[in-house]
């Protein structure tokens, strides 16, 4: 990857990590949109699996620092998630709209499921209904708003020509 | 080879950080919270920021709501204020009203027909099993209402003083003057007034003169409100004046009534309204008279000035007409005649307020509007001295 695409990545990663710390608490609904799983898995598509792994565990920490608890959850979450999204970005290539949706709500309820469970902040029919129903209507919001900001940075994430 | 290796280098970057993220979930809180205080007062600490402005923002739109909501519940409540004072004084009024009747009397729901052909009749919730009958007397604290037609057992129709059919013998407060009052079939701005026919010549009602209920004919009984004299009108009548009446209730107004039992109606309801305060009265229906009676008022011709507007307009009418000779001499022996056959209705006038005086003077001492009719002078003429060349 030239050192442009690079740049851009950082920015589109930039932009989305801002717009997880402003427009989700102006929005503040039960199922939010989690922007750090899209500008993870925009990143980790296009990195090795092993980067992308640590650019989720980076990124988790972040995210759990903010958490009363649970430090490492996240970042458990994100680095398996971020290693699987790199692993399997041929399917991501495909370069077809319902199947990047799928590829992020996909994305979002596994790291959800191994959040939850490693963090153990919720048990019994709390986690149920929390991994069954509020985990993927929070993945099925995400993936939405994946694809309006992969339509809108779709001139930043274009990768320039070899 | 190349790609084995990266693909080993991988899974071992990947191991290394879940290690590192399964050895930071293990740590004890003593440790962890001073870690994830550092990355927040550092790394994260822009971020905090953002999150932090962000809530601050959506804290002040939603109180900016929750202000703008507050305000609109309070205009709202502000304007129907006036609204539910009005209501509750006239509930004051009805309660009073039921007080002074005591006995004999139902209260009721009335409701407005909407339906074209119906405008100027109401849904009584009040029926037969009420004791309801018909042309049972429905009053208002202000007067009369109007009078039940058709009773159902839980409900009845009654007509109010606005309907083409509706009629009822008056008098005025003072017992100078009868006639008989029915709504005043004009055009629109005067459909809601009341006219009152068949008043002797003899007798002259100035503006702002209460007119009651007579009690003859048995359904009214004597000394409800009807409405204040507000002009005399000119008809073709020679025998008779018509006066226009702004009636004592406007059927806007009418929402709670109460409906006389016939027996509490025959038995009469002398001191029940005030008519003691009969300008009150005509104040009241002035303050509560609608913008049609003042489009009435405003759009009226001007008039000269006269002293009894019965007389003058009557002669005015007469004088200036274009009559064939014998007409007006037989218009002139009318118009003498007419003196001593008016004596008549004077002496049955005279006898009923007599009448009155006995029965009601304590019950209903009214504020005299006309002037006392002085003896005539041929009467005296006859009776004593013989008349002068």
């Amino acid at each position: 990857m030239k050192g442009i695409d690079v740049f851009r990545i950082m920015i589109a990663f930039g932009l989305l990590l801002v717009l997880h710390y402003t427009l989700r608490p102006l929005l503040a609904w039960r199922s939010s949109p989690d922007f750090l799983v899209i500008a993870l898995l925009l990143v980790s598509i296009r990195v090795r699996p092993g980067s992308a792994a640590i650019v989720g565990f980076l990124t988790g920490l972040i995210a759990d620092s903010i958490s009363i608890d649970g430090l490492g959850a996240g970042a458990l979450a994100m680095s398996v998630v971020a290693f699987g999204a790199s692993w399997l970005k041929a399917v991501f290539f495909a370069d077809n709209l319902p199947l990047i949706a799928f590829f992020i709500f996909l994305g979002k309820w596994a790291l959800d499921i191994m959040y939850h469970l490693a963090s153990g902040n919720l048990g019994g029919g709390e986690l149920a209904m929390q991994l069954l129903v509020w985990s993927p209507l929070a993945a099925a919001v995400t993936a939405l708003f994946g694809l309006i900001v992969l339509a809108l940075l779709r001139p930043i994430l274009r990768t320039s020509p070899a | 080879m190349a790609s084995r290796v990266s693909g080993r280098r991988d899974t071992l970057l990947l191991g290394a950080c879940v290690t590192l993220s399964v050895i930071t979930l293990a740590l004890p809180q003593a440790v962890r919270d001073p870690f994830a205080a550092a990355m927040r007062r550092s790394v994260v600490a822009p971020l905090l920021s953002l999150q932090y402005n962000a809530e601050l923002t959506r804290r002040a739109w939603e109180a900016r709501e929750r202000t703008r909501a507050e305000r609109d519940s309070v205009v709202l409540a502000a304007m129907t204020a006036p609204e539910l004072e009005r209501e509750n004084a006239r509930l004051r009024r009805m309660l009073g009203l039921g007080r002074r009747l005591r006995w004999g009397f139902v209260p009721a729901e009335a409701l407005f027909s909407r339906s074209p052909g119906e405008e100027y009749t109401v849904v009584l919730s009040a029926g037969s099993r009420s004791g309801v009958r018909q042309f049972s007397p429905v009053v208002a604290p202000e007067g009369l209402v109007g009078m039940v037609r058709i009773v159902d057992p839980t409900k009845s129709i009654a007509i109010v003083w606005p309907h083409a059919d509706f009629r009822v013998s008056a008098q005025s407060a003072d017992g100078s003057a009868f006639g008989i009052v029915g709504p005043h079939l004009g055009d629109e701005p005067d459909r809601y007034l009341l006219e009152m026919r068949g008043v002797p010549l003899r007798t002259s009602l100035t503006p702002g003169t209460l007119i009651v209920s007579s009690g003859l004919g048995g359904v009214f009984p004597r000394g409800i409100p009807i409405g204040v004299v507000q002009r005399e009108l000119r008809t073709s009548e020679v025998w008779a004046n018509t006066y226009l009446l702004r009636p004592a209730v406007l059927p806007a107004d009418v929402s709670s009534v109460m409906i006389l039992h016939p027996q509490r109606a025959g038995s009469g309801v002398q001191g029940v309204w005030d008519l003691a305060s009969a300008d009150s009265v005509a104040a009241d229906s002035a303050r509560r008279a609608d913008s049609t009676a003042r489009a009435r008022a405003d759009t009226a011709r001007p008039r000269p000035a006269r002293t009894t507007p019965a007389r003058v307009d009557t002669s005015t009418t007469r004088a200036t007409a274009p009559v064939r000779r014998d007409t007006a001499r037989r218009d002139t022996a009318r118009r003498q005649a007419p003196v001593r056959r008016d004596t008549a209705p004077t002496r049955r006038d005279t006898a009923r307020r007599d009448t009155v005086a006995r029965d009601t003077a304590p019950a209903l001492p009214v504020t005299p509007v006309t002037p006392i009719p002085v003896p005539r002078p041929d009467t005296v003429r006859r009776d004593t001295n013989p008349p002068p060349p």
